[in-house]
C-alpha cells in the first residue's frame, strides 16, 4: 500500500480540492447574503470552457483566466438580475443555469471546435506551476507545498482574504448584514440589494475561476460535463463549514483527500466505487455536522434554561 | 448560525405550492416560449443556419411520421412521470432532486429481479420487477427524507449528492458483479425474457404498452393530489403550515411520504425504460431525464394537468432537436438552450410582471399629475 499513501497523495489532494475550494468560497459569499446558489456547478462548467477558449485562441493562460473572470462577472450579474431584481426562485434559476451550462458548452464545443465529448489541443496553454524555493527546502512538506499550479496558491490566499473581508472590513460587515438583517442595513442607509449584487458577482467570478483550474490547471482540456457535480459538493462544503472560509476550506480539503485517495486506490478497488466515495462521504459528513451542531445548540438551550430556573 | 440556506428553503416551501396556474401566467408562458424560440433563432442565424428550416425540421422530426410521433409520446410519458414525481414531493413540502439516482436504482432492481425470474409466468416477472423498482426507488428517497424530517439535513443537497453515488453504484454493478455474459453488451445486466417485453404500440417506435402503467400512475397522482384527503392536507400545509399543524396535520409525515412516493415513481420510470426499451439495465438508461421532468414541474407550478401538457411540448423540443441535428446539421443542444431560456423567463415571470405593472402605474400617476397641472393653469 506504500504506492497509495505517499507524498503524491497529498499533492493530488491539493489539486483536486482546489476547484472545490474556489467554488465553495464563491458559494459562501452568496450564502452570507441569504441566497442559495446551486448554479455554481454550471458557472464552474462554463468557466472551464471559456478558460480553454481564451487560452487556445490567444495562446496564453492569462487570457484564459481573463475570459473566465469576465464570464464570471457576467454570470454573477445575470444571477443577480434574475434572483433579486426579478425575484425569481433561486433554486429554479440555479438548476436552469446548470442546464444552460450543459447545453451551451456542448453546443459551443461542437460548433466552434467541431468535436464531440472533449477538446484538447497542444494550443491550449495550461496554468503555470510555481516553485517556491524557500518552501521547497522544508523537509517532508516542501514537495507538497511547492510546485503546484498558480490557482492552488491563489485559493489559499483567497481563503484568508475572504475571511478578512467578511469579518474584518466594514464592507464585509454590510454584506453579512444584508443576509441576516436586511432591514437594519437599509435603516442605516445602505442598500442590501447592492451588497447582494456584490456577493453574486464575487460568487460568479470565483466559481468561474474554479472551472478554469479544472480545465487549465488540473487537466489541459475541456470535456463535456467536466464539473461532475463538484459545484454541489462545494455547496455541501459551505453548509458543513457554516459559511466560514477557513472551515469551508478544511471541508473542501477533506473532499479532495477522499477524491485523491480514491484515484490512487483504483488499482485495488473498482474505479466506480472509488468515484462514489467522495459523494457518500460528503453526505455522511453533512449529516454528522448538522447533528453535532443541533446537539450543541440543544445543550446551550438547556444550560440557558437551567440559568433561568435559578 | 448561517441563514442563507435555511431561509431560502423555508421560503421555497412556504411560497411555491401556493401558486396557481392563472390565465395571466399561461399568457406569460406563451410569450416566454416565443421569446425562447427567438433566442434560439438568433443562435441559429449566428451559426449560419436557417432558423425556419431548423424549426420546421424539429416539428417534422417530432410529429411528422407515426414512428417519430410514437417516440415523442414515449418521451412525454417519461417527462410527465418524472415531473409528477417532483410535483408530488414539492406539494408535500420537500424537494426531491435525487430522482435521477432513484430512477437508476429502480431500473437496476427491475432488470435484476426480472432476469432472475426468467422462466416464470410473464405476470410474475413483470410484477416482481415492478415491485423491486418501487422498493428500490422508494427506499433511496426515504433516506434523504428521513434525514430531512428527523435531523433537518437539507434534502436538496443530499439528494443531488446521492444521485452521483447511485449512478456510480449502478455502473459498478453493471460492469462488475451483475455484468451479463452475453457478448456485445458493453456494460449491462442480463436480459429479461422476451415474452415479458412490452410490445410497441406504434411500429418501430419507443411507445410501448408501458404507457398504460404510466397512465395509471398519472391518474393515481392526479387523484391523490387533487381529490384525496392527503391532497387536501398537502394544500393546507402549503397554504398555511401553522394552521395545518393546529388542524392536526403532521407535516413531517406528509413530507416523508411525499418523498418516498416520489422516489417510487422514479423507480417505476426506470422499470419502464428497462421493460419497454433496453430489456436489461444499461448504464446509459437515462440522460438526466429527471432534471428535464423537474423543470417541467417547476414551470407548471407543480400542477398535475399542466405538467402533462408541458411534458408533451418539451418532448417535441427534445425528440425534434435530435431530428433537427440529423437533417439540418445544427447541434441539438441548441434546444437545451431554448428550454433553459423558457425556464429563466418563467421563473422571473412574477418579478417581471410586477415591474411592468409598477412602471405602468407610475406612468399613470405622472400623466394624471400633468393633466391636473394643465387644468390648474387653465
Amino acid at each position: 500500500m506504500s504506492d497509495v499513501f505517499n507524498l503524491l497523495l497529498f499533492q493530488n489532494t491539493l489539486r483536486t480540492a482546489t476547484p472545490v475550494v474556489l467554488c465553495a468560497l464563491g458559494c459562501l459569499m452568496t450564502d452570507q447574503v441569504g441566497i442559495m446558489n446551486i448554479g455554481v456547478d454550471g458557472m464552474m462548467l462554463m468557466g472551464a470552457f471559456f478558460a480553454v477558449l481564451g487560452s487556445y485562441l490567444f495562446g496564453s493562460w492569462v487570457m484564459g483566466l481573463l475570459f473566465a473572470t469576465v464570464l464570471g462577472v457576467l454570470l454573477g450579474l445575470f444571477y443577480y438580475v434574475f434572483s433579486i431584481t426579478f425575484k425569481s426562485d433561486e433554486f429554479i434559476i440555479g438548476v436552469a443555469l446548470n442546464i444552460l451550462a450543459g447545453g451551451l458548452t456542448v453546443f459551443l464545443l461542437r460548433t466552434l471546435f467541431g468535436v464531440k465529448g472533449s477538446f484538447s489541443s497542444p494550443g491550449i496553454v495550461p496554468l503555470p506551476t510555481i516553485h517556491i524555493p524557500w518552501l521547497e527546502r522544508i523537509p517532508l512538506l516542501g514537495p507538497i507545498l511547492s510546485g503546484n499550479t498558480l490557482l492552488v496558491y491563489v485559493s489559499w490566499v483567497l481563503v484568508a482574504v475572504c475571511w478578512a473581508f467578511l469579518y474584518k472590513t466594514p464592507l464585509g460587515f454590510h454584506l453579512r448584514a444584508s443576509g441576516e438583517a436586511p432591514e437594519a442595513l437599509r435603516a442605516s442607509g445602505k442598500s442590501p440589494e447592492r451588497m447582494k449584487r456584490l456577493a453574486s458577482v464575487l460568487c460568479g467570478v470565483l466559481a468561474s475561476i474554479s472551472g478554469a483550474h479544472l480545465s487549465l490547471g488540473y487537466l489541459t482540456m475541456f470535456s463535456e460535463n467536466m464539473s461532475a457535480s463538484r459545484g454541489y459538493v462545494a455547496v455541501a462544503c459551505v453548509i458543513f463549514g457554516g459559511s466560514n472560509p477557513p472551515r469551508v476550506f478544511l471541508a473542501a480539503l477533506l473532499f479532495g483527500f477522499i477524491d485523491a485517495l480514491g484515484m490512487r486506490l483504483q488499482k485495488y478497488i473498482p474505479s466506480e466505487i472509488t468515484s462514489m466515495a467522495p459523494y457518500v462521504v460528503t453526505v455522511v459528513m453533512m449529516v454528522a455536522v448538522v447533528v453535532l451542531r443541533q446537539r450543541r445548540q440543544a445543550a446551550r438551550e438547556r444550560a440557558g434554561r437551567a440559568l433561568d430556573g435559578r | 448560525m448561517k441563514t442563507g440556506f435555511m431561509q431560502s428553503i423555508r421560503a421555497l416551501i412556504a411560497l411555491k405550492p401556493r401558486q396557481k396556474l392563472t390565465v395571466q401566467y399561461l399568457l406569460s408562458l406563451l410569450i416566454a416560449v416565443l421569446l425562447a424560440f427567438l433566442v434560439g433563432a438568433g443562435i441559429m442565424l449566428l451559426c449560419g443556419y436557417d432558423p425556419i428550416a431548423c424549426y420546421a425540421a424539429m416539428f417534422k422530426g417530432a410529429l411528422g411520421k407515426p414512428r417519430a410521433f410514437g417516440n415523442t409520446l414515449a418521451k412525454t410519458v417519461t417527462l410527465c412521470l418524472t415531473g409528477l414525481a417532483m410535483s408530488l414531493a414539492a406539494k408535500a413540502g420537500i424537494f426531491n432532486v435525487g430522482g435521477e439516482g432513484q430512477l437508476y436504482l429502480g431500473g437496476l432492481a427491475a432488470a435484476v429481479v426480472g432476469a432472475r425470474l426468467n422462466g416464470s409466468p410473464v405476470w410474475i416477472v413483470t410484477a416482481g420487477a415492478l415491485l423491486a423498482a418501487i422498493a428500490a426507488g422508494g427506499a433511496y428517497a426515504w433516506l434523504p427524507g428521513v434525514l430531512k424530517v428527523k435531523l433537518k439535513v437539507n434534502e436538496v443537497v443530499t439528494t443531488i449528492l446521492l444521485n452521483s453515488a447511485a449512478i456510480y453504484f449502478c455502473s459498478f454493478m453493471a460492469n462488475g458483479p451483475l455484468k451479463t455474459a452475453e457478448r456485445g453488451i458493453a456494460s449491462g445486466t442480463d436480459a429479461i425474457t422476451q415474452t415479458a417485453w412490452f410490445t410497441p404500440l406504434i411500429r418501430l417506435s419507443n411507445l410501448t404498452t408501458g404507457v398504460f402503467y404510466a397512465a395509471a400512475i398519472t391518474l393515481l397522482v392526479w387523484y391523490v393530489m387533487t381529490r384525496s384527503t392527503v391532497g387536501f392536507e398537502m394544500k393546507m400545509t402549503g397554504t398555511n403550515e401553522r394552521f395545518a399543524r393546529y388542524g392536526g396535520i403532521r407535516a413531517d409525515r406528509l413530507a416523508l411520504w411525499g418523498m418516498v412516493f416520489s422516489g417510487a415513481i422514479c423507480g417505476v420510470v426506470g422499470f419502464l425504460e428497462v421493460f419497454g426499451l433496453h430489456h436489461r439495465f444499461l448504464t446509459t438508461i437515462s440522460s438526466e431525464f429527471y432534471f428535464d421532468g423537474m423543470l417541467v414541474a417547476m414551470i407548471m407550478r407543480y400542477q398535475p394537468f399542466g405538467v402533462i401538457l408541458m411534458s408533451f411540448f418539451f418532448a417535441i423540443l427534445n425528440i425534434g432537436g435530435s431530428a433537427m441535428e440529423l437533417s439540418a446539421g445544427i447541434s441539438s443542444e441548441v434546444m437545451l438552450i431554448v428550454q433553459s431560456v423558457i425556464i429563466f423567463f418563467m421563473a422571473a415571470e412574477g418579478g417581471i410582471s410586477d415591474i411592468v405593472r409598477r412602471n405602468a402605474a407610475a406612468r399613470r400617476v405622472r400623466r394624471n399629475a400633468r393633466r391636473a397641472q394643465k387644468e390648474a393653469r387653465v
